[in-house]
């Protein structure tokens, strides 16, 4: 699959006098891992934010599983997912709430969410804390939890914001197998994260710099490009380019 | 020592680089005291009073210009009783001065006069300092103008309409019903709302399929329906415990309740948009709600002896037009007519409310 399923064209977002996002243009394939990395403040949250449809674009266009962000947002949201660096589930309610809510909003029928809940846990194998809640489990059930339950309505595209911040190497290493095996189910994953050996694990990144797209590639490619052995020496060779 | 007062800087430093906490420090109290200060007044002043002048002669217009010499009373001359009730019904007027006939004629005679006085008993201390204001007025109006005699006894008879045990819980129930209402509405939409921001789950929400006044109903009608049987349950209580007398009608109460909470709620919600922690929604609920709905509903102090402006403050207090309109439907009886405008003002100040929270909200997230 060599489709693009999301397609920026000279995508801008001014907040006053300030470029938040300044003409970038870049696509997502479908079926991809995509990083999209940056400082913060270069402007990342702000360009998922219009590819969510939650902000409009002050110029330019963007498609997102082929609807328009900036006038078919109710489609857009149908069709994918969101993962937020908090986990965004509620504390308060049992695991089996917090999956029969968000899978309600997605407008899955009872017995789907049956069905797809149930599955979930047992792959999960979260089934006996089924009753629990949610604010009493460890960080990175409560971390696997939250993909799975953003990605229960099956969409084509996952949006994941800092997914792995404040989790450890090793439950951050077993939460990218969990990317992966969504990843060959077919779901497009969009990610940002700070973590640069998780930029490694990427299928192509974006460096965003000061609302630009700075370096677009393969892990590879820019390394070459770069001359370089590391994401981070990129990262710092494009800081320096800003500087002088 | 020297980690205390490493620590007693870092304090010291949140709070400065903090400015609207630091606001919040200083006005809360400055407010308190002002509010506090200024509405603990029991003496009474500009008082309506509707004067039903029979006798038309020399004492009677003697005293009436008495009566309206003074700030004490605003005098309304009426031509007929059941106009001068009207004024009283509506809330126009606290108290009706009734003058007889031959009331010239009894006071030179120096035989027993005839007064009535008429006061409006759903605030019984207003009601009571009123009362005690006429007769002072009356006992010097007897020794400057009658003379020679001496003061007769004055015994004014007195008729109370509606709270004729000058119960203050009648008083009190309806101003209550407006701060637990506003409490539940306001504070807690606005708490929860804010809960959502902080946990990050109002972005998914907003990610989601959900139209964003999907999100804002679902948050707020479960509050609504608590609201309501909360207000059940204190009417319940009122009537049962207290004997708090139902004179109008039951319907017609609950639907302005829900009128109330829904500007409650919308409030709430407006507090949310801006908050951005719960903790200042809680603050933010709290100072600007709370404790002016307690203070300037006129549920315990009377509006009337409030300075001007803060009187003017009063007329933007939901509570204010609510606590009136409960008092003509549960204590008078009022035709629709006398509190069809206070409806009014309570529909149009939700309708505000809920405008310029959906215009936060909105232009928050879009």
């Amino acid at each position: 699959m060599s489709d693009v399923i999301i397609q920026a064209s000279n995508l801008s977002r001014r907040f006053g006098n300030f470029v938040a996002v300044d003409n970038i243009t870049f696509e997502v394939r479908s079926g991809e891992i995509f990083g999209f990395l940056g400082a913060n403040g270069a402007g990342k949250t702000t360009a998922m934010r219009i590819l969510c449809g939650l902000l409009a674009p002050s110029s330019g266009s963007a498609t997102v599983c082929g609807y328009d962000v900036a006038t078919q947002s109710e489609q857009v949201k149908l069709n994918i997912g969101y993962m937020s660096q908090r986990f965004s589930l509620f504390d308060d309610l049992s695991v089996w709430d917090n999956i029969s809510f968000y899978a309600g909003i997605y407008k899955m029928s009872r017995a789907q969410i049956k069905d797809a809940g149930n599955t979930m846990l047992d792959k999960l194998e979260l089934s006996k804390y089924k009753n629990r809640l949610v604010g009493s489990l460890p960080l990175g059930w409560k971390q696997k939890l939250a993909f799975a339950i953003a990605i229960i309505h099956k969409p084509q595209l996952v949006f994941l914001d800092e997914p792995t911040g404040g989790v450890d190497p090793i439950t951050r290493r077993a939460f990218w197998d969990m990317l992966y095996a969504a990843a060959i189910e077919g779901i497009t994953i969009f990610v940002t994260t700070h973590y640069l050996d998780e930029a490694e694990y990427c299928d192509r990144i974006s460096i965003m710099v000061n609302g630009k797209i700075g370096a677009l590639g393969t892990p590879l490619e820019l390394k070459e490009q770069f001359k370089v052995l590391s994401i981070y020496d990129v990262i710092l060779a494009l800081a320096r380019g800003e500087e002088a | 020592m020297k980690n205390l007062s490493i620590f007693v800087r870092k304090e010291f430093l949140h709070i400065v680089r903090d400015p609207k906490s630091l606001m919040i420090m200083v006005l809360l109290p400055l407010v308190e005291i002002m509010l506090i200060g200024f509405v603990l007044r029991f003496e009474i002043a500009n008082t309506n009073l509707a004067v039903v002048d029979m006798a038309k002669q020399q004492q009677s217009t003697k005293l009436i210009h008495r009566l309206e010499g003074g700030d004490r009373f605003k005098v309304r001359l009426t031509q007929s009783m059941p106009e001068a009730e009207e004024l009283l019904t509506e809330g126009k007027v606290k108290a009706i001065l009734y003058i007889s006939e031959d009331f010239d004629r009894k006071a030179v005679e120096n035989s027993e006069s005839s007064l009535q006085l008429l006061l409006d008993a759903t605030d019984p201390n207003i009601a009571t300092t009123i009362e005690a204001y006429v007769k002072a007025t009356l006992a010097d109006f007897w020794v400057d103008s009658i003379g020679g005699s001496p003061v007769p006894m004055l015994i004014t008879e007195q008729m109370f309409y509606y709270n004729p045990l000058l119960k203050s819980v009648y008083a009190t129930v309806p101003g209550l019903i407006s701060v637990v209402l506003m409490l539940i509405c306001a504070l807690m939409t606005s708490i929860s709302l804010t809960r959502e921001k902080e946990s990050g789950t109002l972005k998914v929400l907003l990610i989601s399929p959900l139209k964003p006044l999907q999100i804002i109903i679902g948050k707020l009608a479960p509050y609504l329906l608590v609201s309501l049987l909360i207000t059940g349950i204190i009417l319940a209580l009122s009537f049962g415990v207290f004997g708090v007398p139902m004179a109008g009608s039951l319907i017609m109460l609950i639907m302005v309740s829900f009128v109330y909470c829904l500007c409650a709620l919308a409030l709430g919600f407006l507090i949310s948009t801006k908050a951005k922690t719960q903790q200042v929604a809680m603050m933010m609920s709290l100072a600007g709600l709370m404790l002016p709905t307690t203070l300037l509903s006129g549920m315990i102090y009377p509006i009337k002896n409030m300075p001007l402006w803060l009187q003017g403050i009063t007329y933007i207090m939901p509570a204010r037009w609510f606590v009136s309109i409960l008092k003509h439907i549960m204590l008078k009886a009022s035709p629709f007519s006398a509190y069809a405008g206070e409806l009014v003002v309570l529909l149009i100040m939700t309708g505000i409310f809920t405008l310029l929270s959906l215009k936060n909200f909105t232009t928050r997230f879009r």
